[in-house]
């Protein structure tokens, strides 16, 4: 139970942390919020942050629920996993995001 | 230069990535459906739907199963000849042949057992060789019942082959070309990511709403960049696990008696006999040694159960059984083998760890094979294979959205045959995967040879679903959608939602059972997969419905000028 707890975890953070890396570009920025919001350098050195810490974080959670070889494992395909949601929730429900970027101080 | 190198790198990957495509399209979806082989085999052979059970005793219930077995009449057929010398005596009768080693092997998704014996050839040609004629028998580990040999594991026994070596069994070749794609895709994947101009920037980038050419570049960008790691690993680790078969004709010639002196050396090291001694000995219990090895596990703090089970040179005074572990808690499959003298029980080894060279090749190996137990590794093992299936239909699409106006403008039928092909890859494979489910429910389970009749329906089926994408394929030639890819996308709806509910009716496991009254995931699993496959596939037909309706009505603007990204994918 408590690995299953801890994979779960992991999962949602590494999507948080995609979603957030996803926000620092402009292309997708602009897709979450529309046009008429710039993406401020400062907001964009933010999202870079808290997306790179949450992929540290959502590792440190892999390693807590298996052994080091197994959590590698893990680890890895969970990028692709959640790399390839938030794609896709940026072409069918952009809007989706908008509600991650507060997290960031906005 | 770099232009060049860009061009070549382009041609490279087009061309290889649509030849050989077609085969990889193969390895990846059987590949995604083996990772739940077992769960497959539990849906196509009701009556072994029962909990995953441990080893069971050797001496009591698997050693009078394994007394019964019988050289298998194929392989002894092709083998015999080929390994007795038949100037000095003539070819033995099939059960003569005397049992040279004994073998269990289960895992923590296995109801049933699966064991077999080694049977040794009298008068061998090369008296050096490995002269073993197998046969096989998977029982019910609970009453040491034998499951009818002739009732297929679609799962295990269909569906896994096919991933490694398409069933081409001549001379071996369905397993050199499946390492020769997976090869090429090492190289489509480098050229991949060099064609790539963007790679970074559109990372999260997929406009489904774009004209079908952009969208399908997109989407093969997406798929194979996102699951990159996992085609990197998976191609590296297959080629890994077959490289000293891949090697096999230089390993038999030239590097045979370094080969054979290795083996001497090995057994000397290790202390196991490696030949047998040719002096009758009876065989002490097995139980006992079993017990004796999971005490050594638990001493160094792994306690486990036992995933292997081997008796080697069976009936000789140099036979020796050998323990292993099974790998359910680690990457590597087992392990941590305890050996022990079957005459007397008394331990002549236990293996100690590996070193640093042999845990990374279990673990490169272990990583593809999967038998450990680790449920969301599982899935997502099966998400990577599925999205290299999408990365590959959508190369299709790509390459055939890109040429039909010009083909349709030339009269050329180039795309018309791609765009078929890749209709029987993509959506005739499943038609042929799910007649085969459909069968399996269909035909009586007493008939005899059940499993024959299964493999038709799935040979059949593609067949059917080729011809059924040549004919009407027509469009293509006219630049416009070929209309097989949405009729077989309805064929996959209706063929799923009826191999969901022919399980309900002929074994009464339906999903309120399966799921709430009487929880078994490896049924309920494959139903809920087949139910939302069946979903996907009446969304697509839809969409491609759409699609077409577009098409017959004048041309719309945005439809007309191709995306500037284009130009990189030749």
């Amino acid at each position: 139970m408590r690995e299953a707890l801890l994979l779960m975890a992991a999962w949602a953070v590494c999507t948080l942390a995609m979603a957030w890396l996803a926000l620092a570009m402009d292309a997708h920025w602009h897709q979450a919020l529309g046009r008429a919001h710039p993406l401020p350098p400062a907001r964009r050195r933010a999202l870079r942050t808290a997306g790179a810490l949450g992929l540290a974080v959502s590792l440190g959670l892999c390693l807590l629920a298996d052994h080091a070889s197994m959590a590698a494992l893990v680890w890895v395909l969970l990028l692709s996993a959640s790399a390839a949601s938030v794609a896709f929730t940026l072409s069918w429900r952009p809007h989706w995001l908008r509600a991650l970027f507060g997290v960031v101080g906005y | 230069m770099l232009q060049n190198f860009r061009l070549s790198m382009t041609w490279l990957h087009t061309w290889f990535g649509l030849v050989l495509g077609f085969v990889l399209m193969v390895v990846f979806f059987f590949g995604s459906l083996s990772v739940f082989d077992r769960e497959i085999d539990r849906w196509a052979i009701p009556q072994t739907r029962f909990e995953p059970q441990p080893m069971p005793s050797f001496d009591t219930l698997l050693l009078p199963g394994l007394r019964q077995v019988q050289p298998d009449p194929d392989e002894f057929a092709r083998e015999a000849p080929r390994l007795i010398d038949t100037t000095q005596a003539p070819l033995p009768a099939r059960e003569s042949l005397e049992a040279d080693e004994y073998w269990a092997y289960t895992t923590h998704r296995d109801p049933v057992l699966r064991m077999g014996v080694g049977f040794k050839v009298p008068n061998p040609k090369d008296p050096s060789a490995h002269n073993h004629i197998h046969g096989e028998v998977t029982i019910d580990p609970r009453s040491g019942t034998p499951l009818r040999a002739d009732q297929l594991k679609i799962g295990s026994e269909f569906f896994y082959p096919l991933h490694y070596s398409l069933h081409l069994n001549w001379n071996s070749i369905g397993i050199y070309i499946v390492g020769f794609a997976a090869l090429v895709m090492l190289a489509a994947l480098v050229s991949g990511v060099v064609m790539h101009r963007k790679f970074f920037r559109e990372f999260f980038t997929f406009r489904p709403k774009k004209h079908t050419q952009r969208s399908a570049l997109d989407l093969h960008n997406l798929t194979g960049v996102l699951a990159l790691p996992f085609h990197f690993f998976f191609a590296f680790t297959g080629l890994a696990i077959f490289v000293s078969f891949y090697f096999l004709p230089v390993a038999h010639t030239q590097l045979k008696p370094l080969h054979d002196h290795h083996e001497v050396m090995e057994a000397a090291a290790t202390g196991l006999p490696h030949e047998a001694a040719g002096v009758p000995a009876g065989l002490a219990s097995v139980d006992a040694m079993v017990q004796e090895a999971k005490r050594r596990w638990a001493a160094r703090d792994m306690a486990g159960e036992v995933g292997f089970l081997v008796v080697s040179h069976v009936g000789d005074a140099n036979s020796y059984v050998s323990v292993y572990r099974a790998g359910s808690d680690q990457v590597a499959l087992v392990g941590q083998g305890v050996h022990f003298k079957a005459s007397t029980g008394e331990l002549l080894r236990e293996d100690p760890p590996r070193s640093a060279v042999g845990s990374v090749n279990e673990f490169l190996t272990g990583l593809h094979l999967q038998h450990f137990e680790h449920w969301l590794l599982r899935w997502l093992y099966v998400l990577g294979g599925l999205m290299g299936c999408v990365c590959i239909a959508s190369g299709f699409v790509f390459f055939v959205e890109k040429r039909k106006k010009q083909h349709a403008r030339a009269g050329s039928a180039g795309s018309r045959v791609v765009d078929a092909l890749a209709v029987t890859t993509v959506t005739g494979m499943l038609i042929a995967t799910l007649s085969m489910l459909v069968a399996n429910r269909l035909l009586p389970a007493d008939l005899a040879g059940k499993g024959d009749w299964e493999q038709l329906a799935f040979w059949g089926s593609w067949l059917l679903a080729m011809a059924h994408a040549f004919v009407r394929s027509a469009p293509v030639a006219q630049a416009r959608l070929n209309p097989a890819w949405r009729e077989q996308c309805w064929a996959i709806a209706a063929l799923a939602v009826a191999a969901v509910l022919l399980n309900g009716l002929t074994t009464g496991d339906h999903l309120l059972k399966t799921v709430f009254t009487e929880t078994y995931w490896a049924v309920a699993s494959m139903d809920l997969s087949l139910l939302l496959s069946a979903a996907v596939a009446s969304f697509a037909a839809r969409r491609l419905r759409a699609r077409e309706r577009l098409e017959t009505a004048p041309a719309p603007a945005h439809r007309a000028a191709p995306g500037a990204g284009d130009a990189a994918h030749a």
